[in-house]
């Protein structure tokens, strides 16, 4: 199994009935969101393979989903503000919580009680020491001062994965402060841009000079590096460069998509791990550009091949289910796995992905949808209740399950005289 | 804008805010029990036991994480025995020898300032220095890295201990280095030699062998670093050859090798057996 989670987070909502995808001016086109949830399955099946240790360069789905990630949030942000004049940031970060957070609690409570059930004694204080971590969306930094990739001891760590969430959240936290600021005024997308590919490029400096250490979880896990994606993804939501897309006409962006869809095969299928020599040097930045270059183009460009194939239903099902998926994979490796060696690697890989899958689909169905689209439960005050409930009983769980005593039979005395 | 449009915006804002509610509720939680501590890092410092006599023996322990995996043992040890111990060991290279590589010359420049700092404020009376698997580089390099730590430990009035890395699985990463890591505890022993008393060189083979895959190399499932065992065995032996050197007699290992050191963390990060 690959030593360090490279892990994805989930996107803008765009999984909402049609009902709820009225397009809105100025935003990105809203007619390709089934190709970009598409993405996102090829994203997230891409992690679930390099998780598996079926696919090298697999970890460079968490790239892709960094990328539309800011492309579609920008593309949000920058309709809303060309709409009303005004982003309303209390409102944005309201949607982002309802889209982010109610499975990933669901997921924390379960997989603490699950490592208490079923995990190593390492699994469990490892869970127990990254909880608060993960509930205040910083898992990232925690990991960086851990030094979990020098250790390669993403197997020891059931919330490894969630660093990329933590990424996010703290994208989210400041990106939109800074449309909200930039966007104002006529030349206000053009400013946006700027930013974006100035902060993109900081970014990649920031990568260089990080990544040349012992240990790189720095360069891999920071905010500040990985931010870089998602402003590339930003970048390409601008006004500027979305016209400039629209301008490429559909035969010429089927080649460059074939090209550049290619591209991310070859980058998932033959580099070497978190690891491999240049990643760091320009490799991801590299890989964010590629992605960010098709995304804008199977948005802007109507009916290229590439948004037909990506659109089809089981990548697009696949990126429907995405986020939960994401959640949930990791756990259910590290716990499932080593329970299923009779079955062989691939028996075993297959039953792992189909739990996943199925515990991805009911967190779907039973939390994250009902929240999102604001069922009868989750609305108003008894929504409050029900997110504070769970947060409540994570904490009331993190402080009830007994401290685990590692190291105990360790050493044998014997042996030493 | 018309009063429909105020009405729906106004609407939309109050479970914005409750939601923003929820996020700060589940974030603060989350910085709070963050703030109470790691969970289970509680380990209890052998050290502060006020029972052992002081030996006026102050150790500083130098070298990368493989070091460090020997240093909770090592520390347990030797303040049992009324010596005091400060752990300088680093996760992520630890070595003192600028071997012209880019790498290299960012880690020993950390270790070099770390090493004054240390000599500054624990005012060690040993600085124990573990070869390390970066000390690459040229023999003339290996010699002038180590006669610089002889040099400022005396300038300090310390002596230096050199200890040889244990064998380690040379994968990939090491190979490239190969022969430069089989120079380094060569010339480590020809500088304590030359010093003139001021520094030893202890011969850890006598522990762990010179075969990484053998048992007695002791080494966790990384191949690299060792789990509790190894550190006890280490720890053992590296007290007995040093209170023979200094004149101190080392604690029996029933009052230090079975306690609370053997829960440190990063054991969990090795996967050594719970």
């Amino acid at each position: 199994m690959p030593s360090r989670l490279p892990l994805p987070a989930p996107a803008r909502g765009s999984t909402a009935p049609a009902r709820h995808r009225a397009a809105r001016s100025g935003g990105a086109g809203r007619a390709h969101v089934a190709a970009l949830d598409g993405l996102r399955g090829f994203a997230v099946a891409a992690v679930l393979l390099f998780h598996a240790g079926q696919l090298r360069g697999g970890f460079l789905g968490v790239d892709l989903f960094f990328v539309l990630s800011g492309f579609l949030i920008t593309g949000l942000l920058l309709g809303e503000a060309s709409g009303r004049g005004r982003i309303a940031l209390a409102a944005f970060w309201g949607r982002r919580a309802r889209r982010l957070l109610p499975a990933l609690c669901c997921v924390v409570v379960v997989t603490v009680a699950a490592t208490w059930a079923w995990g190593s004694t390492d699994q469990l204080r490892f869970a127990l020491d990254d909880m608060p971590w993960v509930g205040a969306q910083t898992v990232n930094w925690h990991y960086i001062t851990e030094q979990i990739g020098y250790w390669n001891s993403s197997d020891t760590r059931v919330f490894a994965h969630l660093w990329s969430i933590g990424v996010e959240w703290q994208f989210y936290l400041v990106w939109p402060l800074v449309v909200a600021v930039a966007a104002r005024g006529r030349c206000g997308e053009r400013i946006v841009a700027s930013l974006a590919g100035a902060g993109a490029l900081v970014s990649l400096a920031l990568t260089v000079s990080l990544g040349a250490a012992v240990d790189t979880t720095r360069a891999y896990e920071g905010t500040d590096t990985r931010g870089g994606a998602l402003l590339l993804g930003a970048f390409v939501a601008t006004a500027p460069v979305r016209n400039l897309a629209r301008r490429v006409p559909r035969r010429a962006a089927d080649l460059v998509c074939l090209a550049l869809g290619c591209g991310l095969a070859v980058a998932w299928t033959v580099t070497e791990g978190e690891k491999a020599p240049l990643l760091f040097q320009g490799g991801l930045f590299l890989h964010s550009v590629t992605a960010a270059v098709l995304i804008v183009l199977m948005a802007q460009v109507p009916g290229t091949w590439a948004a037909r194939v990506a659109g089809s239903r089981l990548p697009r099902g696949l990126g429907e289910l995405s986020y939960s998926l994401y959640l949930w994979h990791w756990p259910v490796y590290l716990l499932l796995l080593p329970r299923l060696s009779a079955l062989g690697d691939w028996g075993g890989i297959v039953v792992a992905i189909g739990v996943s899958v199925v515990a991805a689909a009911v967190t779907k169905r039973f939390v994250e949808d009902p929240v999102r689209f604001r069922a009868g439960w989750a609305r108003g005050r008894r929504g409050l209740i029900a997110v504070v409930t769970v947060a409540l009983a994570g904490a009331v769980l993190w402080a009830a399950v007994p401290e685990p005593v590692p190291g105990a039979g360790t050493v044998d005395v014997e042996q030493l005289r | 804008m018309n009063s429909k449009h105020k009405s729906r915006s106004r609407s939309s804002r109050r479970p914005a805010r409750r939601a923003l509610g929820a996020v700060g509720a589940v974030a603060a939680l989350g910085l709070t029990l963050a703030g109470c501590g790691e969970k289970g890092s509680g380990v209890k410092d052998e050290g502060k036991n006020k029972s052992t006599t002081r030996t006026g023996t102050k150790v500083l322990w130098v070298g990368d994480s493989i070091a460090g995996a020997e240093a909770p043992a090592l520390g347990a040890a030797l303040k049992a025995g009324g010596v005091e111990f400060k752990d300088s060991s680093s996760d992520g290279g630890g070595t003192i020898v600028d071997s012209g590589e880019k790498i290299t010359r960012m880690i020993s420049g950390d270790t070099w300032k770390q090493l004054t700092k240390n000599i500054d404020s624990f005012r060690p009376t040993v600085i124990a220095y573990q070869v390390t698997t970066y000390d690459w580089g040229s023999k003339d390099k290996q010699r002038a890295a180590y006669e610089k730590l002889v040099g400022t430990a005396k300038d300090a009035g310390a002596e230096v201990v050199f200890v040889p890395s244990p064998p380690i699985k040379i994968d990939g990463f090491y190979k490239q280095h190969e022969a430069q890591m089989r120079t380094a505890p060569e010339v480590a022993a020809e500088v304590a030699r030359k010093s003139g008393g001021t520094a030893a060189f202890f011969d850890a083979s006598q522990v762990w062998g010179t075969d990484a895959s053998a048992g007695k190399a002791q080494r966790a499932s990384d191949g690299i670093h060792n789990c509790q065992q190894g550190a006890a065995a280490f720890a053992k032996w590296f007290t007995g050859k040093l209170g023979e050197r200094e004149g101190f007699t080392p604690a029996s290992v029933d009052t230090w090798a079975q306690k609370s050191w053997t829960g440190d963390e990063r054991y969990s990060k090795l996967r050594c057996a719970a």
